[in-house]
């Protein structure tokens, strides 16, 4: 202490008090940026050529954070193709949800008893708990489409060829990591959504033949989701898939930095990868370059992220799960809808005519015990995406040319429709045009799911609650209820029954001739109404047939707002 | 140089760089205060929703599962449960909403039945605790049944989302109670236990009819206290032998009645309203409006005459 303390005097007599706490402040910010002082920090914001030797490689070899990153990059991969910087979006994602994550965590408890009302409160007494919850989902949704997007673009430019074949196959894990991660976190809000979303999900690990049950029991912790499912996806989602996605997110780095960021395919002579070799006029340094291009992009995903959740965007919330009431339309999330339309297959061989194809599906029943929802579903599926693993090491094409690569870009181009068909297939409506994959029920009770649907808002709670007078009204195209939002519902009711009337849905079903159909509204309490709608129709037997439907609406309830 | 070549190679200058990144962090930040700015309030009005939805949600689960004893209204049935929407119960409260939006319940009328009973905490505590664990004691014979266990954790059908909804459901009644003389209180403690008047001894006739009764199917519909019928689709006929002597007399009777002559003593309008249901159709039934075509129309060929007389004689007999 005493000769730290004779040093610095020492130093004020010599320099002067001024000049001794500059350059110790200097030193201090030097020790920081592991080798930049503010003299060299200044000149790289001011865009100022380097000194030479270069000082600002020197965080590249002391400091932790930089060592990990190339000090130069090849002036080719600088520009927006062809990385489109989706490799660094899919990084800064996943630290966005790090962050919005732990926060969130805070807030949440894994139990069914606890987890609901824990989202209603960060909902409606934690501050930002809103914004956090929309970040986090919709930068969830983000990264599945960032990621898959990096996956296209790898493909695209042929940079999964040697020696990339393990960062693509490393990526591919990182791609799974994305999904399961964003599928994991869709339980824990524990409500009608998230309950039937994943219960669909693991009764396809179900149904894999031999070890099914026991692969369900694992997920699920008990034959059906309960405390124990909920805590194990809670596991999953904040310990097991974060871990894997660090893990090899870290292998998938290094080679990325090992191998060089793969110059635009047209550069380059076939079969041969100059990345690493950038002559000393195509080099572009880290610092100051690369690093603020990469915190503009940073700035720009995170600041469009916060406007979107300000302003459009809102996590969906629905009722408490219930294990007993399956809501009409469930679906499992987007990025899994074509799984969903394999599993809507309905024969081992589709196309075929029916009397062969129904023949084939028993053969195969009967010899293997496969049905198709199993083959298509829990086989063909989970080979869909094994295939991407295998992609570099069965292409034995050695060009990154795209003239050169007609049959693998064509073969990707087929994966990618496949892809999209599928997933139409996987919504309830369908494929539109051919009506595959359709899975309406009655047409009365379709009228009934467009205006009060299961889950979500819709149309009768979408009205406000004064357009609302209390009575019971025929459905009709005239209707004179006094109340001119109440007659614009009556009346679009009116016409969803007509269509559904003139137009067959996908099943070829459609409302009877002779349907009709009134409105009723209740006051129940001085704040509260019940509408029920109900039809009278005559069913597919020529009987006569009701569907009702109801639901209660608050003066408060502010579907409106959302 | 083609759009498409001109996006591909986008590379911005440094100075582009540093003015776009600033100005997003600039946007980030400027979200961020906006919203923290605003946040009590919005979280106030949410909580308002929230609040709103769970009285909707608890609705439903009124409707469902609460409404059989305690009428659709909330005006209690008689012999199965006491009025939940009276002012007796719930009191009388108003919501007052702050200038942040803060909306709160400000009593103006405590229940009174709290008080009575000796309860001493919350009226929302009472709902919650006998929903989840009914009442394990009978302490009234007014009622034929105690109140059931309808949490899950004690065997009922409720999870604990679902009680605190219909909680919230049935304070809101408080906004406007039902008055006290239009609803069915319970007694108050005490006098709950009041011995019935001795019932007078039935005749072999009436008690052959009481097995009819038993037998035919009547008692699936229509409850009679004290002998095991616990319908709830029709009329409860507890009291049938003097309520029909009333009925014949009301004008509703006289204007409403269809098709057949009119009865002139309760015996007649008993026989009346078994062989002939939709002659008149009575205003209220367990489950709301009593509507017509309910009741089979075919207890002429089911009974022989003998059982007819010896029922009604039974339901005559019932005071």
């Amino acid at each position: 202490m005493a000769i730290v303390g004779q040093k610095l005097v020492k130093q004020i007599q010599a320099t002067g008090l001024k000049a001794t706490v500059a350059q110790r402040l200097d030193d201090a910010f030097t020790r920081f940026t592991a080798g930049l002082s503010w003299n060299d920090v200044r000149g790289v914001l001011r865009g100022d050529p380097p000194a030479k030797p270069n000082p600002r490689v020197k965080p590249h070899t002391e400091g932790f954070w930089f060592h990990i990153r190339p000090t130069f990059y090849h002036e080719a991969v600088t520009t927006l193709y062809p990385t489109f910087r989706l490799g660094l979006l899919s990084a800064l994602f996943f630290t966005f949800e790090i962050i919005t994550g732990i926060f969130l965590m805070i807030f949440y408890t894994p139990s069914p008893s606890y987890a609901y009302g824990n989202m209603l409160d960060i909902l409606t007494n934690v501050p930002f708990g809103k914004f956090m919850r929309d970040m986090h989902r919709l930068g969830a949704e983000a990264m599945v489409i960032v990621v898959t997007l990096h996956m296209a673009r790898t493909f695209i430019t042929g940079s999964y060829k040697k020696p990339r074949q393990f960062t693509w196959f490393t990526g591919v894990v990182l791609l799974g990591v994305t999904l399961f991660m964003s599928f994991s976190g869709y339980l824990l809000p524990w409500d009608q959504l998230a309950f039937w979303a994943v219960t669909i999900g693991t009764s396809m690990a179900d149904a894999v033949p031999g070890i099914g049950p026991q692969l369900n029991l694992l997920l699920r912790g008990a034959p059906d989701i309960g405390a124990g499912g909920l805590l194990r996806f809670y596991l999953f989602h904040v310990v097991l898939f974060p871990l894997i996605g660090v893990i090899f997110v870290a292998v998938h780095y290094y080679k990325v930095v090992r191998f060089g960021i793969s110059l635009p395919p047209e550069m380059e002579a076939i079969g041969e990868d100059t990345a690493r070799k950038v002559p000393p006029e195509k080099r572009v340094n880290f610092l100051p370059d690369i690093l603020t291009n990469e915190l503009m992009y940073a700035g720009v995903a995170f600041a469009v992220l916060a406007i979107s959740c300000a302003t459009w965007y809102s996590a969906p919330l629905e009722h408490h799960a219930d294990p007993l009431v399956t809501p009409n339309h469930t679906v499992a999330p987007w990025y899994f809808y074509w799984l969903q339309g394999l599993l809507k297959i309905p024969h081992m061989i589709p196309l075929l005519p029916e009397g062969i194809a129904g023949e084939v599906d028993r053969f195969f029943a009967n010899v293997f015990g496969l049905t198709p929802k199993v083959f298509w579903g829990v086989i063909v599926g989970p080979l869909m995406f094994a295939l991407l693993f295998v992609v570099p090491y069965i292409d034995p094409n050695p060009s990154r040319r795209y003239g050169d690569r007609k049959v693998m870009l064509t073969f990707g181009a087929l994966f990618a429709a496949a892809i999209i068909y599928l997933s139409l297939a996987g919504i309830p409506t369908g494929v539109p045009i051919i009506g595959f994959g359709y899975v309406g029920g009655d047409p009365a009770s379709e009228v009934g799911q467009a205006f009060i649907p299961d889950e979500g808002v819709g149309p009768v709670r979408l009205l406000p609650y004064e357009q609302y007078v209390v009575g019971k009204f025929t459905i009709s195209a005239q209707p004179n209820t006094g109340s001119a939002g109440l007659d614009r519902l009556i009346r679009d009711i009116h016409n969803d029954m007509e269509a559904r009337k003139a137009r067959p849905d996908p099943l070829g079903k459609t409302l009877s001739a002779d349907a009709t159909g009134s409105l009723e509204v209740k006051e129940i309490q001085a704040n509260l109404k019940q509408v029920i709608i109900t039809l009278d129709y005559t069913d597919v037997n020529g009987a006569p047939a009701q569907f009702k439907k109801y639901t209660f609406l608050h003066a408060q309830s502010g579907y409106a707002s959302e | 140089m083609s759009i498409f070549k001109k996006i591909v190679t986008f590379r911005p200058s440094f100075t582009v760089r540093i003015l776009t990144g600033l100005i997003s962090m600039l946007i980030l930040l400027s979200v961020c205060t906006f919203i923290g700015l605003a946040d009590q309030t919005r979280l106030n009005v949410r909580a308002a929703q929230f609040d709103a939805r769970s009285i909707e949600a608890g609705a439903k689960v009124y409707f469902e599962q609460c409404a059989r004893c305690h009428g659709v209204n909330g005006e209690g049935v008689e012999g199965l449960g006491p009025a939940l929407a009276s002012e007796q119960f719930v009191g009388r409260i108003e919501l007052v909403r702050d200038s942040m939006q803060l909306q709160t319940v400000k009593v103006i009328k405590p229940s009174a039945r709290m008080e009575q009973i000796g309860w001493t905490g919350t009226l929302k505590d009472y709902i919650l605790s006998v929903t989840a664990s009914g009442i394990p004691v009978k302490t009234s014979n007014v009622w034929d049944v105690n109140h059931p266990t309808f949490s899950e954790r004690f065997g009922g059908p409720l999870r604990d989302d679902q009680i605190r909804d219909v909680a919230n459901f049935i304070l809101n009644y408080g906004l406007n109670p039902l008055p006290d003389d239009q609803a069915l209180l319970p007694p108050a403690p005490g006098e709950g236990m009041a011995p019935r008047p001795t019932p007078v001894p039935l005749t072999p006739q009436q008690e052959a009819g009481r097995e009819v009764y038993l037998a035919k199917g009547c008692a699936a519909c229509h409850a009679i206290r004290g002998v095991g019928a616990q319908g709830a689709i029709g009329p409860n006929l507890t009291r049938i032998g003097a309520v029909s002597e009333e009925r014949i007399a009301s004008d509703s009777y006289k204007t409403n009645l269809k098709d057949q002559p009119p009865a002139t003593t309760g015996a007649e309008y008993i026989r009346q309203s078994i062989l002939y249901p939709n002659a008149y159709i009575v205003a209220q039934c367990p489950q709301g409006p009593c509507l017509a075509g309910v009741m089979p129309q075919n207890y002429a060929q089911q009974l022989t005459p003998e059982e007819l007389d010896n029922l009604v004689d039974y339901l005559n007999s019932l005071r």
